[in-house]
C-alpha cells in the first residue's frame, strides 16, 4: 500500500502536507542553510578559489592555538564536573531517604541556573572571589584571581550541571524498583546494589549529560568573557573579539568554524547514543509500584554533604546578586541604594521592552513551526525525512556564536539585508531553539495512538481537521513545554544574538555583559534581578498553563527536560 | 511431622492514606511446613502481595512476628534473610548476560568462579535454557526470561522461594505449561514455596494448601479441596468457583442439615456448614431465619418437568450454547437469578428464554452457610 501511495505525487495525495514541506524547506534554505554556506565560504573561498589560506593564518597564531586547547580543556572538565554533581543531585533525589523538603530545596535550585541568563553565576563569582571579592575579603586572602580557567570552570559547572541532574534523574526514575528488589533478594549488599545496578544503568544518563554539558561549555561565549581573562582564551570569545574588536570578519569565520568540527561531532554521538535501544524498558510490566531501594548509608551522608554545599554556594551566589544590585558601590560603599534600578528602568526600558517583544514573535513563531514540523516528522512518510529531521535541528546543534556570526555575513548584503532588523533576532532565536518545541511535540506524538487519527479519518474529517481538531488538542501540554523553554532561553541566551544587536534593537542580556564591562556590577546585578524576575513570572505563567491544559483526557505525561532536550 | 520453614504470627501492615488509616494486613497467622507449595489467592488489593512481599523483606510489618527456620527475622534486612523471589517482570537485568544473572546472587555470596559455573550451568540446565548462557534478557521470549528468573533464585538453593505472580505476563497457553513445569521443578528440589496468584485454577492445580484472603484478612486456609468443597465464607465460596448463593429460609434443623422451603415448590435439604469461627456459638442458625445455599453451576440440572421435592420451578433469562456447555442464567420463584452450566450432550434440548423449567441442585454437592 505505501509502495503505491509514494508513487504518486505528495502533491495530489497530501497537499496539505505538500504545502507544508515546501513552506518549511524554504525556510530552512534561508536561515540554515544560507548562513552556514556563506560561512563555509568566507572561510575557504580567497579571491575566488578554494584556499585553506585563512585556516593556516589562523592556526598560525599561537594564541588561537591556545583557545583551541582552552576550549577543548574546558568542555571536557565543565562536562565531567557537572555530570558528577548532577549525578549526586539525581542520587539525593531519587535514591535517599532524606527530608522531603530537602529533596525539594535540591529540585528547586537546580532549577535556579535555568531560568538566569548564562553568566548570573560569573557576575557573583566576579563579587564573591573577584578583586575587592566578598569571601576573599572575609578569609583575608589576597593573592588569588578568580580570572582564567578556574573560574570559567566553576562558573560553568554551577550554570550547567543542572541540565546533568535532569538528564540522569529521569534516567533513574524510570529504571524498574524491582531490579534494585532482585538484587537485595539475591543476598547483594546496597553497595553491591548500587555499583553493579544502579550505576550501570544510568550509563546512558550519563553519556548523554556528558555530551550535553561538552557542547553547552563549547558553545558557551559570556562566561569565559567575563571570567577567562587574558590567560585563558577560548574559541567563542576569541571569535567575538577578532570580529567585534579587529573588524575581521574572516578571522572570526574561521575560529567559529574550529569549534563547528567538535560540536558536530557532539551532536552525532548524542544522536547515535539517543538511538539506541536503552536498557530500561526491556522487562515487562511492572506488578506493584515499589519504592526504589535506599542508598548506602555512607553513601548518603557524602552526597547529602556535597548536596547541601553546593545548594548553600549557589543560593549565597543569587543573594550576591540581589544584594549587589542594591548597594552603591559593590564592597567599596556597601550602603542601600535604588539608583541602579532607578537607572535601569530609565535607561534599560528599552531592552526590556525590546527582549519581551522578541522572546514572544519568537516563542509564537517558533513553536507554530515546531508544531508543523514535529508532526510532519513523526506522523508523515516522504522523500528526504531524516535529512529533514537533520536539518532542522542543526542551528540548534551549532554553538551559537557560530550561528551569529554565520548570520551576520549572510544577512548583511542583498537580495536579504537583515542586519539590525528585529526579523534577524527572531530568526536566530526560532530556528536554534524551537528544537525544544519539535523534540517535545515527536515525544508527545510517540506517547499517541495513531489509530485516533485513523478513526477521524474514518470517520469522514479531511487531514487539516483531523490536526486541528485531534492531533493539536492531544498535544496542546506538550506545545507549551515546548514554549516553556523556548521563551527561557530567548529571554536569556546571548551566544548568537550578541552578534546582531543593534542600536535600533538591543537585548538586556546584552545590556549586564555591557555593564559587567564597564565595571558597573551593581548595575549588571539590577539588569539581572529584572531579567531573573521577568523570566520567572512567565514561567510560571506557562507552568499554570500547562497545568490547566493537562485535563483528564490527557495521561499524566510528564514532559521532562530531558525529553525536551537542553 | 514435617518441620516448619515460615510462622506468621498476627503480622499486620497498617499505612495511612492521608486520614484514613488502611489495614493492608491484618493479623495473618499462618506456618508453612517444609517442601510445601502453599498458595496465596485473593482479589487484587486483598493484601496477599503485601504479606509476601513482608515475608522478603522487602516491607516491614507495622505488628506480629515472621520467623524462618526458627528465626525470628522480622526487621531483618532483605538481603539478610536467605530466601528467593521471582517477580511479576521477572525483573532480569538487562545489561547482564543470562550467566551473569543467574551468577549474581552467587557472586553476592561470594562464592568461586571456578563454583559458579558448574552451578549455573545445572540450574538452566534444570529450567531447560541450556546453552542461553551469553544471551542477553532481550533476546529470550517473555517465557524464557521467567526461565531465567526461576534459575538465578534455585540456584541459590533458598530457604523459602517467593513467587508474585510470575506467569500473569505470560499468555494463557504458555501460563498452562509454566505451571506444571513450576511445580514439578518445586517438587523434585523439595523447595519450600509462597506463591501469590489471583487465578484461582492456578491456585487449585498447583498448592498444597491455599490462603485465600480478602480485605487484608485470612479468609481461609486449607487444601484445594476442603476450600473447593468447604468453603468456610460465602466470599470464598463466590471468589473460587463462583458459586451461586440463594438466600432460603429455614424450616428445620436435622442435626448437621438444614431443611429449606423453596419458593413456588416444595422443600430442599442439605448439609449445613459450621465454619471455624463459629466452633464455639452453638445456634449459627435458626428456624425461620435464612441461610445461604451455595450451589455452583456445574452441579445443576436443568429439566423440563421433575417429580423430584427437592426442585426448583425457574424461568430461562438466556441461553448460551458453548459447545461442550450450555451456560443457563435461571429466574428462581423468589427473583434470585443463579447461573447453570449443563454438560451438552447431543440431541439434548436447550430451552430458550421465557422456558419453564425445573431446576434440581446436587443435593451432595451442596451446603448452607450462615448468611
Amino acid at each position: 500500500m505505501h509502495g503505491t501511495m509514494k508513487r504518486k505525487s505528495i502533491a495530489k495525495t497530501d497537499p496539505a502536507l505538500f504545502f507544508a514541506l515546501i513552506t518549511v524547506w524554504l525556510s530552512f534554505a534561508v536561515f540554515i542553510f544560507l548562513p552556514l554556506v556563506r560561512l563555509l565560504l568566507t572561510t575557504f573561498i580567497v579571491d575566488g578559489t578554494v584556499s585553506l589560506a585563512n585556516m593556516k593564518k589562523v592556526l598560525g597564531t599561537s594564541y588561537n592555538i591556545k583557545a583551541l586547547y582552552g576550549s577543548l580543556i574546558l568542555a571536557t572538565s565543565v562536562s565531567i564536573a557537572g555530570t558528577f554533581l548532577g549525578y549526586l543531585f539525581a542520587l539525593a533525589v531519587t535514591r535517599t531517604n532524606l527530608p522531603k523538603v530537602l529533596k525539594a530545596l535540591l529540585g528547586g535550585v537546580t532549577i535556579l541556573p535555568l531560568i538566569s541568563p548564562p553568566f548570573t553565576s560569573s557576575i557573583s563569582l566576579t563579587l564573591a572571589l573577584g578583586p575587592n571579592g566578598m569571601l576573599l575579603k572575609a578569609f583575608g586572602i589576597s593573592d588569588f584571581s578568580i580570572y582564567g580557567f578556574l573560574g570559567t570552570w566553576l562558573s560553568e559547572t554551577l550554570t550547567y550541571f543542572p541540565v546533568a541532574f535532569m538528564v540522569i534523574a529521569a534516567i533513574l526514575n524510570t529504571m524498574s524498583a524491582t531490579l534494585d528488589d532482585a538484587a537485595l533478594s539475591l543476598g547483594a549488599s546496597r553497595w553491591r546494589m548500587f555499583k553493579t545496578i544502579t550505576i550501570p544503568l544510568s550509563m546512558p544518563g550519563i553519556g548523554n549529560s556528558i555530551l550535553l554539558l561538552f557542547g553547552a561549555s563549547l558553545a558557551d561565549f559570556a562566561t569565559p568573557l567575563i571570567l577567562g581573562g587574558h590567560a585563558f582564551p577560548v574559541l567563542p570569545t576569541e571569535a567575538y573579539l577578532m570580529i567585534t574588536g579587529m573588524f575581521d570578519l574572516r578571522g572570526g569565520a574561521t575560529l567559529s568554524f574550529l569549534l563547528l568540527v567538535p560540536a558536530m561531532l557532539v551532536f552525532f554521538l548524542q544522536r547515535m547514543l539517543l538511538g539506541k535501544k536503552s536498557f530500561v524498558s526491556v522487562t515487562g510490566k511492572n506488578g506493584a509500584r515499589t519504592e526504589f531501594a535506599k542508598l548506602p548509608t555512607a553513601l548518603t551522608i557524602f552526597i547529602a554533604l556535597i548536596c547541601s554545599l553546593v545548594v548553600v554556594f549557589i543560593l549565597y551566589l543569587y543573594a550576591i546578586i540581589l544584594w549587589g544590585s542594591f548597594v552603591k558601590v559593590w564592597s567599596v560603599n556597601n550602603s542601600f541604594t535604588l539608583e541602579h534600578y532607578r537607572y535601569v528602568f530609565r535607561h534599560g526600558q528599552k531592552a526590556i521592552s525590546d527582549t519581551l517583544l522578541i522572546a514572544v514573535l519568537s516563542t509564537v513563531i517558533g513553536s507554530v513551526l515546531a508544531v508543523v514540523i514535529g508532526y510532519v516528522a513523526q506522523r508523515k512518510q516522504f522523500v528526504g525525512k531524516r535529512f529533514f529531521e537533520f536539518s532542522s535541528l542543526l542551528n540548534y546543534a551549532l554553538p551559537g556564536t557560530v550561528v551569529g556570526i554565520a548570520y551576520i555575513i549572510a544577512f548583511n548584503q542583498r537580495p536579504i539585508l537583515l542586519t539590525g532588523t528585529l526579523s534577524i533576532l527572531v530568526a536566530a532565536y526560532v530556528f536554534r531553539y524551537y528544537a525544544t518545541g519539535i523534540r517535545s511535540v515527536v515525544a508527545s506524538l510517540e506517547q499517541i495512538d495513531p489509530a485516533l487519527e485513523e478513526a477521524s479519518l474514518s470517520l469522514g474529517a479531511s487531514s487539516v481537521r483531523t490536526f486541528t481538531h485531534v492531533t493539536i488538542p492531544l498535544i496542546i501540554p506538550a506545545v507549551l513545554a515546548g514554549m516553556r523553554y523556548l521563551f527561557i532561553h530567548c529571554m536569556t541566551a546571548i551566544s548568537a544574538t550578541i552578534f546582531l544587536v543593534s542600536v535600533r534593537w538591543t537585548l538586556l542580556t546584552t545590556r549586564i555583559l555591557e555593564s559587567m564591562t564597564e565595571l558597573q556590577f551593581s548595575q549588571a546585578c539590577a539588569f539581572s534581578m529584572i531579567l531573573i524576575v521577568i523570566v520567572f513570572i512567565a514561567d510560571a505563567i506557562m507552568l499554570y498553563l500547562m497545568k490547566l491544559s493537562t485535563s483528564k483526557f490527557h495521561k499524566s505525561q510528564e514532559i521532562s527536560y530531558e525529553k525536551v532536550g537542553a | 511431622m514435617k518441620k516448619s520453614v515460615l510462622e506468621l504470627s498476627e503480622v499486620s501492615k497498617v499505612f495511612q492514606k492521608g486520614r484514613e488509616t488502611v489495614r493492608a494486613v491484618d493479623s495473618v497467622n499462618l506456618m508453612v511446613e517444609e517442601g510445601e507449595l502453599i498458595t496465596f489467592l485473593g482479589p487484587s488489593g486483598c493484601g496477599k502481595t503485601t504479606t509476601l512481599r513482608m515475608v522478603a523483606g522487602f516491607e516491614l510489618p507495622t505488628g506480629g512476628h515472621i520467623t524462618i527456620e526458627g528465626e525470628d527475622v522480622t526487621n531483618t534486612p532483605v538481603n539478610k534473610r536467605g530466601i528467593g523471589f521471582v517477580f511479576q517482570n521477572y525483573a532480569l537485568f538487562p545489561h547482564m548476560s543470562v550467566f551473569n544473572n543467574v551468577a549474581y546472587g552467587l557472586k553476592s555470596r561470594g562464592e568461586k568462579d571456578e563454583d559458579i559455573k558448574p552451578k549455573v550451568i545445572k540450574a538452566l540446565k534444570l529450567v531447560g535454557l541450556e546453552n542461553t548462557e551469553n544471551r542477553y534478557p532481550s533476546q529470550l521470549s517473555g517465557g524464557e526470561q521467567q526461565r531465567v528468573a526461576l534459575a538465578r533464585v534455585i540456584v541459590m538453593e533458598p530457604k523459602l522461594l517467593l513467587m508474585d505472580e510470575p506467569l500473569s505476563n505470560l499468555d494463557a497457553k504458555l501460563r498452562l505449561h509454566m505451571r506444571t513445569e513450576i511445580r514439578k521443578l518445586q517438587k523434585k528440589l523439595g523447595i519450600t514455596c509462597m506463591y501469590v496468584t489471583h487465578d484461582q485454577s492456578e491456585a487449585l492445580t498447583m498448592a498444597d494448601r491455599i490462603v485465600v484472603m480478602n480485605k487484608g484478612k485470612v479468609e481461609q486456609i486449607g487444601t484445594p479441596f476442603e476450600i473447593y468443597s468447604n468453603p468456610q465464607s460465602l466470599f470464598v465460596a463466590d471468589f473460587i468457583g463462583h458459586a451461586n448463593i440463594v438466600r432460603l429460609e429455614i424450616a428445620a434443623i436435622e442435626d448437621d442439615f438444614l431443611v429449606v422451603a423453596v419458593p413456588g415448590g416444595d422443600s430442599y435439604r442439605a448439609r449445613a456448614l459450621k465454619p471455624d469461627k463459629y466452633q464455639k456459638t452453638d445456634s449459627i442458625y435458626s428456624v425461620g431465619k435464612n441461610a445461604a445455599l451455595i450451589i455452583r453451576p456445574e452441579n445443576i440440572k436443568v429439566e423440563k418437568t421433575s417429580s423430584n421435592p427437592g426442585r426448583f420451578p425457574a424461568q430461562v433469562v438466556s441461553s448460551i450454547f458453548v459447545g461442550s456447555h450450555i451456560e443457563y442464567e435461571l429466574k428462581l420463584m423468589n427473583n434470585t437469578v443463579i447461573k447453570a452450566s449443563v454438560p451438552y450432550l447431543n440431541g439434548m434440548e436447550i430451552y430458550g428464554e421465557g422456558s419453564s423449567v425445573q431446576v434440581l441442585f446436587d443435593e451432595s454437592n451442596s451446603a448452607f452457610l450462615p448468611v
